[in-house]
């Protein structure tokens, strides 16, 4: 209870402190060093605080006009929510699938090598590259694959939560099947197999069992790796989510809303996924 | 029998095949392309074939337009293409591919020493306190770079810090941010490692904490720290490549408006690829060629820590008890413990490692070597000579000339060319400025030993080259000859009792372009082109005379025999001189300078002296090294003119201004034909140009003379082309088509001053400083080359990133001219 206590705390000084850097730093024209502006930051954090105790997020700057965050938060909020949702749990379903379950059969090889490729590209490439290609299978083919539309719709979003789902399927894949790799030689796993045991069985029993920890202990980093895709994704196919409030503001409180609901966003995949996990061991393996 | 051996071949080969399979090629084809990329960033900007500032402009050849952006392979020049505004790819990526790997490098090496040292040790403490992990909780949930971004976003657009400042900046953001990272995955293995029972035993038997972790720990782990080392590289290339993506790029972003751009300041490669990221819909090779390197550079690193990666799992792992689909089929190196260690015994791997260390100091050796080979106008000739030369009493000299001449170009020569340029002043010749008459005669040619013709023709001498000699790479040449030296002549001339001796030995012309760049003589301005050569001089003259020279260092006065020699200089002037008073000073590093003359005219050697010592000073401070040691002035009747390491100067003319300039012109001559040297018959402006140029600079410069009266030479040159009416003229025409040579030396300094007063903001603070920088930099670019119009215009548009079109107005452009 206490460390979630200092953890949240700390989150939110460090948050505000982000939402607070463009205010903060600047550029001395005169002697071209850097200017830290601390002084404000009391302020900053007095005036965000103030304002979430009456009760409403702020306002920010669109266009010319000014608007209240709370009332165009609740799209784009749910826009992201489920681009990053449907991709951290399709990444994990694929990777413990890939990796675990169908790893021994000869075509889920072909997938494994595909994966241990793409691995090996940063994600903005495979991000940059999959815009090219959508653009080129637009151009041959006359299919749209993208919109870059910010009310596309569906086309809006279903090719942002592919890519926003390819760097932690990767980067789960890897963990778990090196996971898998080392669980293998455990002595248990003899076990089970000198007990005739057929290997689904050991898979979901022995192994499964075995890996889950690591995947639970690396998911706060892998549900990172999406929402830091998410943000790029977001900016660079005008998606309309919660990046709009930190990429498109140059004001301390959306930036600061925006993040907090990156914040929010993380916390509901990560607990659904725990969720989920929670049910598959309920429904399939044995205490 | 037989079936028995046949079998065992099929064995045979059926382990190798299996031994083939099961080679780690990741790990040397990472290794390799490592070492291909690290080539790169060292020799990368050595090899870019363009410089950042230089364009591509629109241009019509061979019935094609070539217009920017060029498509990739399209031309030779521009292998990759170029981008919208015609900037070479290429070059931008082998520039900028430095910062990107080495950027990366170091952000990974700050944050894997601190990141794993203080993970080593927090891994050792009994309980990690709460704090630290509720901290690193915290700070996983943020991407980092978005830290970056709120970071950078107020200081990287336009911004005012310089570039180094803002790639440190960069630095230790990335590397300070992703520590915790770093400490918490150190941390979590050292603990694990920690509890183990060899840890206890350790303890037991009295290790020490710092033991424990550096002798214990610390080697089970520094394996995977080598692969964790790489992939954070790469990973930090990511970081990199999603700022990008923002638009802020490491080492700075400029931003243009009307439209708004956005560009990398240091072409590093993630900003490249940033800066093209508009081009997906058009164009895209912008974009892809970039990401097509970056994706090299990243997958370098991936392969080279996965080879890694799969060489410790296969030494290390257990082998498993059921089928995975995950297993390495590497064959595991095992340590031979108490084999001989012997580390000279070759095996594969390490003659291909001496190989790939071998050809990458070769390769970089070439680069280095032959980077400056495509600078200037190319010769297909060097010369070498050994001089001999003896005069009598009566001043007949005798003179023998062993001349190397060797061929650089990739002809046969069917015969050689030399100036001669002593047999034009024979009796009956037609130069006014030449009162008496020479005789020369030759009297024996030898090439390669051989006796051989020759034909001579005014000034050119020319020896055909039997057919069994033409491929030879060197000819030897001897020539035997005498010759008088004309009263009063012009150069090559005798002022009694004084010989003047200029272009007195056969000159070597030019194999240029295929064929001998031969002028024949003319009145006036300088016919004959040489190239850069040494000289060995042997000398013996009748008593009371002294000999002074080009050379690096002459003896003294009225020692009447002796040798001397001169390395890298055009020509080789002597001055046989009798009765001369000598006055003596020195400038900058050392460099003497001597004034021989006689005291019956009006100028004021020491004055003249100072006024020498101040110009060559000057010179030395603002534009570079003076090439000798000594600079000799001698004063006599006679032409005014430039020789190395020294320069004839007629203090008999009644305008004394203009016998002030021409010292310090001539010096100014140093530099611009001793070192940067050009074709005086069809590039006469190039060096007579910059010289006036020089010395107007040194008025205007270092004088502080007002700019009117520093100029006013060249003005006066330009009122005078005027007042007889003839019209303009381009600066770089022949010699026998100068109209007038104000066009040689007065319009291109005017032009050369209009074009620094236009462009300096762009360089410095006032027209001064920047126009001695140019000049500066001007000639440390073509020290030791031959410059022309072409490679003149080349390296000053894109000194000041004016278009080619810019000269049109006293420069013929067009290519015929170049060629």
């Amino acid at each position: 209870m206490v460390r979630a206590v200092q953890q949240i705390f700390i989150i939110f000084v460090l948050i505000l402190l982000l939402a607070a850097l463009p205010k903060i730093v600047s550029v001395d024209p005169m002697e071209g060093g850097l200017e830290w502006n601390f002084g404000s930051l009391h302020e900053i954090y007095g005036d965000f605080i103030m304002e979430i105790s009456h009760g409403s997020l702020g306002s920010y700057q669109l266009g010319r006009q000014t608007r209240p965050i709370a009332e165009d938060i609740g799209d784009n909020f749910l826009t992201s929510l489920q681009i990053v949702l449907t991709g951290v749990i399709s990444a994990v379903f694929i990777s413990l699938l890939f990796g675990v379950f169908i790893s021994r059969f000869r075509p889920t090889k072909i997938f494994g090598m595909m994966f241990n490729i793409l691995a090996a590209i940063p994600d903005f490439i495979i991000i940059v590259m999959s815009m090219i290609l959508a653009v080129k299978v637009y151009k041959v083919t006359g299919i749209r694959v993208i919109s870059l539309r910010p009310d596309g719709g569906a086309l809006n979003t279903w090719f942002p939560t592919m890519l926003v789902a390819i760097a932690p399927t990767l980067y789960l894949f890897k963990l778990v099947s090196v996971k898998y790799y080392q669980t293998s030689g455990e002595d248990y796993i003899k076990t089970a197999v000198a007990k005739g045991m057929g290997l689904s069985y050991i898979n979901f029993q022995h192994v499964y069992k075995n890996i889950e920890p690591f995947i639970k202990a690396e998911l706060v980093k892998v549900i990172s790796l999406a929402i830091g895709n998410l943000f790029i994704i977001e900016y660079i196919m005008n998606v309309s989510g919660i990046t709009k409030f930190v990429f498109q503001s140059h004001e301390v409180q959306p930036i600061a809303i925006g993040l907090f609901a990156m914040l929010l966003i993380s916390l509901i995949v990560y607990v659904s996924i725990r969720l989920l996990f929670y049910l598959f061991k309920r429904g399939f393996i044995y205490e | 029998m037989f079936q028995l051996g046949f079998y065992s071949i099929c064995l045979n080969g059926v382990l190798f095949m299996n031994r083939l399979l099961k080679v780690n090629y990741l790990l040397y084809i990472g290794t390799f392309l490592v070492t291909v990329l690290l080539f790169f960033c060292i020799f990368g900007p050595m090899i870019a074939p363009h410089s950042l500032t230089s364009t591509l402009e629109t241009q019509y050849t061979n019935g094609k337009v070539l217009a920017p952006p060029m498509e990739p392979f399209e031309t030779d020049s521009y292998p990759l293409g170029t981008d919208k505004w015609g900037y070479d790819l290429m070059s931008m990526i082998l520039n900028g591919l430095r910062y990107t790997v080495f950027i990366a490098a170091a952000v990974t090496a700050i944050k894997m020493l601190f990141g794993t040292i203080i993970g080593l040790y927090i891994g050792t403490w009994k309980k990690t306190p709460g704090w630290m992990i509720a901290f690193e909780n915290a700070w996983s949930y943020v991407p980092l770079f978005l830290i970056l971004y709120f970071f950078l976003s107020p200081i990287s657009f336009n911004s005012s810090l310089e570039t180094s400042t803002l790639i440190g900046y960069f630095i230790i953001i990335a590397s300070v941010i992703s520590i915790p990272s770093i400490v918490s995955s150190v941390r979590l293995k050292t603990a694990e490692l920690y509890q183990s029972v060899y840890i206890d035993a350790g303890r037991v038997l009295g290790a020490g904490k710092h033991r424990l972790i550096w002798k214990h720990i610390f080697p089970q782990l520094k394996e995977s720290f080598l692969v964790m080392f790489i992939l954070e590289i790469v990973y930090v290339i990511a970081l990199m490549g999603q700022l990008a993506l923002m638009n802020i790029f490491i080492g700075g972003t400029i931003m243009r408006y009307d439209p708004v751009i956005y560009l990398s300041v240091t072409k590093e490669l993630a900003g490249l690829v940033g800066q093209a990221r508009g081009n997906i819909y058009g164009s895209t090779h912008i974009l892809l060629v970039p990401l097509i390197v970056l994706l090299f550079t990243t997958a370098s690193f991936s392969l080279l820590a996965n080879g890694l990666k799969n060489r410790f799992h296969s030494n290390y792992q257990r082998t498993p008890w059921i089928k995975t689909g995950h297993e390495p089929q590497v064959i595991p190196a095992r340590k031979q413990y108490g084999a001989k260690g012997s580390f000279w015994t070759l095996s594969t791997p390490k003659i291909a490692l001496g190989a790939l260390v071998i050809a990458f100091a070769g390769a970089g050796i070439y680069v280095t070597a032959t980077k400056d080979a495509d600078i200037g106008v190319k010769s297909g000739s060097q010369a070498e000579y050994t001089l001999n030369l003896e005069m009598d009493a009566n001043g007949i000299f005798s003179a023998e000339a062993d001349i190397q001449l060797k061929n650089k170009s990739d002809e046969e020569w069917e015969e050689l060319v030399f100036y001669f340029i002593p047999n034009v002043f024979k009796e009956g010749h037609q130069f006014e400025s030449v009162k008496g008459t020479s005789e020369s005669e030759i009297n024996e040619v030898t090439l390669n030993g051989q006796k051989a013709e020759y034909t001579l023709e005014d000034d050119t001498l020319t020896i055909p080259v039997s057919k069994g000699m033409a491929d030879r790479a060197k000819h030897k040449v001897n020539i035997k000859y005498g010759f008088t030296v004309p009263e009063k002549g012009s150069r090559f001339s005798k002022v009694s009792p004084n010989h003047y001796l200029a272009q007195w030995y056969p000159m070597a012309a030019v194999y240029q372009n295929g064929k001998w760049n031969k002028e024949p003589y003319k009145e006036g301005l300088e016919t004959f082109h040489t190239g850069f050569s040494d000289f060995k001089i042997s000398y013996k003259l009748p008593n009371g005379y002294s000999f002074v020279s080009t050379a690096e260092k002459d003896p003294e006065a009225e020692k009447n025999e002796g040798a001397v020699k001169a390395e890298r200089v055009r020509d080789f002037f002597i001055a046989v001189m009798k009765d001369m008073d000598m006055y003596e000073t020195e400038a900058e590093d050392g460099v003497k300078i001597r004034l021989f003359t006689r005291n019956n005219h009006d100028k004021d050697p020491a004055a003249s002296l100072e006024l020498a010592r101040k110009a060559l000073s000057f010179y030395q401070e603002n534009i570079g090294g003076y090439p000798h040691n000594q600079l000799d002035i001698v004063l006599d009747e006679g032409q005014f003119m430039e020789y190395p390491g020294i320069v004839t100067i007629n203090p008999y003319i009644g305008d004394k201004r203009f016998y002030d300039i021409s010292i310090v012109h001539e010096i100014a001559h140093q530099y611009f034909y001793g070192v940067v040297a050009n074709d005086p018959y069809h590039q006469a402006w190039v060096d007579e140009g910059m010289t006036e140029f020089a010395t107007s600079m040194y008025y205007y410069a270092g004088e502080n003379q007002p700019e009117p009266q520093a100029f006013g030479i060249s003005r006066y040159r330009m009122e005078a082309i005027e007042e007889e009416g003839l019209g303009r003229q381009y600066s770089n025409v022949p010699l026998d088509e100068v109209k007038h040579t104000g066009f040689i030396y007065g319009q291109p300094t005017l032009e050369i001053y209009k074009m620094i007063q236009e462009k300096y903001r762009q360089k410095g603070e006032t027209p001064k400083e920047v126009g001695m920088q140019y000049l500066s930099d001007y000639y440390q670019k073509f020290r030791y080359k031959e410059v022309d119009t072409q490679e003149f215009i080349r390296f000053t548009k894109d000194y000041f990133s004016v278009p080619t079109g810019y000269f049109n107005n006293w420069l013929d452009t067009s290519n015929k001219a170049s060629s």
